[in-house]
């Protein structure tokens, strides 16, 4: 039974957000790729809350759409609610969120698989990886069938090993509620010498929508915005809904602080690390006793169902526990359970063992990208699987490989951070973890990563025209802004009215922008600019001209770790022996390995000496291996 | 006391005393029998003492050797432990293993150099304090600070729809300046850290033969400028390092340079003018044989306004001018005085003499009250300061930094922009301690804030 049934350029395990993405992004680049998972009704499933987006996650989910990525167009097909937050904050964190129909989701994912030629599908469990000369050369299925490649990305989500605690009985294998654990994959893998650990997460209980009392509770409507998360396509948008806002009170807390020997977070029963941002309602209460009450949304799970995704009140009591203290949420006194909440324990691969590529450092060819990572969340595990698809591809058809920087893309921050100091907790974006919020935001995505993607080949004919399309625009807006000159008859009653000092003398349109006061719309009106002020490229570029000042220092920042980035570190380096170097940072350094010295910065532990003395020791190093000769060329 | 760094200390040591065994009791002094492991012979009965890694200075097993006193015992001990595998250690290599491993920060060790160059009771202190992790311990509270800051701007950024509303903007506001108020009382202390560790600038000026020399030997307690009656003999400026009341000085005594010794009266003020810019202060000798005249005038002229002063009524053993009118000519009698518009720019007037001591005490008690005057009145040696221009830019960046976050929060700008002055407001601190934060910010947020549904 070693034949092999056929033979790609790459293989993709899993048809989850990342697995998708991989295939998709492969396939795009022109690689034969192949997308393997148990069940192909389910690719794209939701795991969790339909939803996509939020701050910072909602401007990864546009540059996996700038990337070319298939996450934008499938929110914009099934979105039914919309909301920008922080709306009324900086340019920098606001964050596109839209609700999902969670059927129409992963039907419009498969629409996008469906029309890539160099894509195929096939149903089954993979089991196992071959491997040849130290290279992954394929996998093997639980039917014993064998598929060859040159490159495969694992993407296994939360099944390896998975265990669910559902209602606080005792642990069952699922990888999902409802689906098998992938245990034979998970052993394969440690058995080659790859380190594992686990993380935990848990989901809310979903209710029966008809047995809200809907007259109880806060109408949260949506954005009434024709927001597209797509930059390249515009898709129809679903009809819209609302969702509605609720509080939990004091007898909620009492009822979970009585019951939480019972719950498997508190009882003992998980010993993996959760997200402390996400936390459960017995991590709430426990973690805030003097707090009074907390939110709970309601959220629709999709236009054709009357279920409701109770958004705040993850956790994993028992069902008459979840029953009882449901009741005493406003609206739901009545609310009939229709699924059980549940946490759910998995293994992952801690990240520094991957090169930025996502590529397994002691096992080239072998690509992990989502949740396995460590990481947490549709949008963190799409970014990935996107880089790994075309990482992937890139290796077998022999292209550059593809790396975002940490200024020029939130998944770059992602990556770097995942690679470079590992992870202790399920891993999410927050802005805070980018250095140069100001560069990465939501409006600008397609301006940093478009001209990128074109240059990898993962974007289609249409969707370079689209891009060129866009930089036409831009160029118009910035011209007007240069060029356009005010005079104080046209501009005067609009600064008076904002109670701005008045204008002497014409003044070009972009001074007029930098004033606290004035905006692009006023600015529109009075000077009869022949653009849509709503529009997006307009917002971007109205951004970089307001806060000029502070996007350049960002920029200039960028450029200084740029040239730390040039110093490149040696992977052979043999950081063990460099005895100027301080303990921790030497352990941390060969653990790593950093490829250049701006990474080695971000080492936790490793301190501005020390990368003085890395500098030193590196230099000292190839001069010697120059010496014996080694074929290293001068510096 | 003899100190042994490093993993092959325990053999070291076993390898001059057979029956040894402090590795297992670690911290507790054995009275041990010291053997020359070549000659095989007793060289003393030492106490030993045994750290194990990492719970030493170095965070290496270190083994302390207290031999009996005197020139040749230790001589002898620490040549046997050369045989015996061991080498001597390189100028600060105890201190730099420590700093490897971790057991020190980069501002601690800069300490521990200055506690070896120290050249003063105050630099010695000062020095012992950083050591000890005092300004360390104070940056680190900057920087937590500072995390605490943008760790509310962090909640309102990233987590918009909580239970609790976002922190109020005046709250941010207030934090921000409490803590640039902290920054700038850590950076106020830094020009006389910085004298600490150096010594504070003294120049002598004065007429030719107005005791310039005789004064600077006799605060030096030593004889170093040349002295006589002859004016000009002193050649070049002369420097040299005293302290006062343990306090650092550096004293400076002029070049020479005149002609005609007997109009002494009429030559100009002599100084070591390259030095006078960087004085903390000046000492203008006013010699009680002639008093105060035009050339003393001019000189405070063309000092300026913003160097101290103190003028010094030189070899008062004479006697006062009025005392003894054959010593004085009569037009300088009137002239002891500097006319009143400059009076105010002068610190303090004393009487000094070098012959009968007077005036000398007080003058060194004024001289480190007037230079160490904050280091004094604000909490003594005992608190942080910084001495190094590298701890001094520091703070002071992260001061700037600071302020312009708050300004720019007050202008209006959003929470998100403004919030690009706190990266590298908390880099500067970072490097100063010699760390790089994980991400510390989301920690605080967590531990603050119930966020996430
Ligand atoms: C209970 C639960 C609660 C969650 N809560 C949150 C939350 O609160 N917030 C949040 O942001 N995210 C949450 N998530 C996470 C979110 O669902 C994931 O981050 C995201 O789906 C990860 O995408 P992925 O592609 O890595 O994996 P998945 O979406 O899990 O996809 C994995 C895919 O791999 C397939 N697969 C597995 N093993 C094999 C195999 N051996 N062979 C072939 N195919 C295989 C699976 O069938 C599946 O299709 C939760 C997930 C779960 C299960
Ligand atoms: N009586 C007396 N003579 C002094 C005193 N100080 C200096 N002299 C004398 O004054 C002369 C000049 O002193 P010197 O220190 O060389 O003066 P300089 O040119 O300012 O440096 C010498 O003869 C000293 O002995 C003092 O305090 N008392
Ligand atoms: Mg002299």
């Amino acid at each position: 039974m070693n034949e092999v049934h056929a033979t790609y350029d790459v293989i993709v395990v899993g048809g989850g957000h990342a697995g998708t993405e991989a295939a998709a992004a492969a396939a795009r680049m022109g690689a034969r790729t192949l997308l393997v998972t148990p069940d192909l009704a389910r690719v794209g499933q939701m795991s969790c809350n339909p939803a996509i987006g939020g701050v910072a996650k909602g401007v990864v989910a546009r540059e996996v759409d700038a990337l070319g990525g298939i996450m934008g167009r499938a929110t914009d097909a099934s979105r039914i609610q919309f909301r920008m937050l922080n709306r009324s904050k900086g340019p920098a964190v606001w964050g596109p969120r839209a609700q999902c129909d969670r059927g129409l989701y992963p039907r419009a994912v498969r629409r996008v698989l469906d029309e890539l030629s160099d894509l195929d599908m096939f149903q089954e469990m993979v089991t196992g990886l071959m491997v040849e000369g130290g290279a992954a050369r394929g996998i093997v299925t639980r039917g014993g069938l064998r598929f060859g490649a040159s490159a495969v990305v694992i993407t296994a989500g939360t099944f390896l090993r998975g265990k669910i605690h559902v209602g606080g009985e005792a642990g069952q294998d699922a990888g999902r509620a409802g689906e098998a654990p992938s245990i034979e994959l998970a052993e394969a893998l440690e058995a080659r010498g790859l380190l594992m650990a686990r993380f935990k997460t848990g989901t809310p209980p979903r209710v029966d929508g008809r047995t809200v009392d809907f007259s109880r509770v806060e109408i949260q409507p949506g954005d009434p915005l024709p927001y597209r998360f797509s930059a390249y396509e515009e898709k129809p948008i679903p009809e819209q809904r609302v969702c509605w806002i609720t509080w939990t009170g004091p007898e909620l807390s009492a009822i979970v602080r009585e019951n939480l020997q019972a719950s498997a977070l508190y009882g003992g029963e998980i010993s993996g690390r959760g997200p402390r941002y996400c936390p459960s309602i017995e991590d709430k209460i426990v973690k805030f006793p003097n707090a009074r009450r907390h939110q709970v949304f309601l959220e629709p799970e999709g236009l054709e169902t009357t279920e409701l995704y109770v958004n705040g009140l993850s956790t994993s009591l028992p069902f008459e526990v979840q029953e009882r203290f449901l009741r005493t949420v406003p609206g739901l006194e009545r609310a009939r359970i229709t699924k059980m909440g549940y946490a759910i324990e998995y293994d992952y691969f801690p990240p520094y063992q991957l090169r930025h590529t996502l590529e397994v450092r002691e096992l080239p060819g072998l690509y992990f990208a989502g949740q396995i990572n460590g990481t947490t969340g549709y949008e963190e595990a799409a970014g990935q699987g996107l880089i790994a698809g075309a990482n992937a591809a890139a290796r077998v058809l022999g292209r550059p490989s593809l790396v975002l920087e940490r200024d020029q893309a939130y998944v770059g921050v992602l990556i770097d951070d995942l690679v470079t100091r590992g992870v202790d907790e399920p891993y999410r974006l927050f802005t805070s973890r980018a250095e140069f919020r100001l560069l990465l935001r939501q409006d600008n995505a397609v301006e940093r990563l478009g001209p990128v993607a074109r240059e990898a080949g993962l974007l289609t004919d249409a969707q370079g025209e689209a891009l060129d399309r866009r930089t036409r625009a831009r160029t118009a807006v910035s011209q007007w802004f240069r060029e356009a000159r005010l005079g104080p008859e046209v501009v005067n009653e609009a600064l008076r009215s904002t109670g701005s000092g008045a204008l002497r003398e014409h003044a070009s349109a972009e001074e007029l922008l930098r004033r606290p006061e004035l905006d692009a719309v006023t600015l529109f009106a009075v000077g009869n600019a022949p653009f849509d002020p709503v529009d997006e490229v307009v917002r971007s570029v109205e951004v970089e001209v307001k806060y000029e000042g502070y996007v350049r220092r960002e920029k200039e920042r960028a450029e200084r770790l740029r040239a730390q980035a040039a110093f490149t570190v040696p992977e052979e380096a043999p950081f063990a022996e460099f005895a100027t170097i301080s303990r921790e940072a030497r352990e941390k350094l060969a653990r790593i390995r950093p490829a250049t010295l701006a990474q080695a910065g971000r080492i936790p532990g490793v301190s501005p000496a020390d990368l003085q003395n890395l500098v030193l020791e590196v230099k000292r190093w190839n001069r010697l291996r120059r010496a014996k000769g080694d074929g290293l060329p001068a510096d | 006391m003899l100190r042994l760094s490093g993993s092959r200390a325990v053999d070291v040591v076993r390898r001059m005393a057979p029956d040894w065994h402090g590795e297992s009791r670690p911290r507790v002094p054995l009275l041990t029998t010291l053997r020359d492991p070549s000659e095989d012979r007793v060289l003393d009965h030492a106490l030993v003492t045994y750290f194990e890694a990492p719970a030493s200075y170095t965070g290496e097993d270190l083994i302390e050797i207290s031999t009996h006193g005197g020139v040749l015992v230790p001589a002898l001990v620490l040549s046997a432990l050369e045989s015996a595998g061991a080498r001597g250690a390189r100028a600060g290599e105890f201190t730099q293993r420590a700093y490897l491993n971790g057991k020190l920060d980069l501002v601690q060790a800069e300490g521990i150099r200055d506690l070896i160059d120290a050249g003063s009771d105050a630099g010695h202190q000062v020095a012992l304090h950083q050591m000890e992790g005092g300004l360390s311990g104070r940056l680190a509270k900057l920087r937590e600070q500072l995390v605490a800051l943008e760790a509310m701007l962090v909640y309102h950024l990233d987590f918009p729809e909580e239970d609790e509303p976002p922190v109020p903007l005046a709250e941010i506001l207030q934090a921000g300046e409490v803590l640039c108020a902290a920054l700038q009382d850590l950076l106020s202390t830094a020009p006389e850290g910085e004298l600490i560790k150096e010594g504070a600038l003294v120049v002598l000026a004065g007429r030719p033969n107005a005791g310039k020399s005789s004064l600077f030997n006799a605060l030096l307690g030593v004889e170093r400028a040349i002295v006589t009656a002859q004016p000009g003999t002193t050649r070049d400026a002369l420097e040299a390092s005293v302290s006062f009341e343990g306090y650092p000085f550096r004293m400076v005594d002029t070049a020479g340079l005149r002609e005609r010794a007997e109009e002494v009266e009429r030559l100009g003020i002599e100084v070591a003018r390259r030095y006078v810019r960087h004085a903390e202060v000046v000492l203008l000798c006013v010699s009680m044989e002639w008093g105060w005249g035009d050339p003393e005038t001019a000189f405070l002229r063309e000092l300026g306004m913003e160097k101290p002063v103190i003028v010094l009524q030189t070899k008062a053993d004479r006697g006062s001018h009025k005392d003894d009118p054959d010593v004085l000519a009569p037009r300088e009698r009137a002239g002891l005085r500097p006319p009143t518009e400059l009076a105010q720019r002068i610190h303090a007037a004393l009487e000094v003499s070098v012959i009968d001591g007077r005036g000398l005490g007080e003058l060194r008690r004024v001289l480190k009250n007037l230079v160490f005057r904050g280091v004094i009145t604000g909490g003594g040696l005992g608190q942080p300061l910084l001495t190094r221009r590298r701890q001094t830019e520091g703070v002071r960046l992260a001061l700037r930094e600071t302020q312009a976050f708050v300004e720019a929060l007050e202008e209006g700008l959003p929470a998100d922009v403004a919030a690009t002055h706190l990266r590298p407001a908390e880099t500067a601190l970072e490097e100063l301690l010699g760390i790089v934060s994980p991400d510390e910010i989301l920690d605080r947020v967590f531990a603050d804030f119930c966020v996430g549904k």
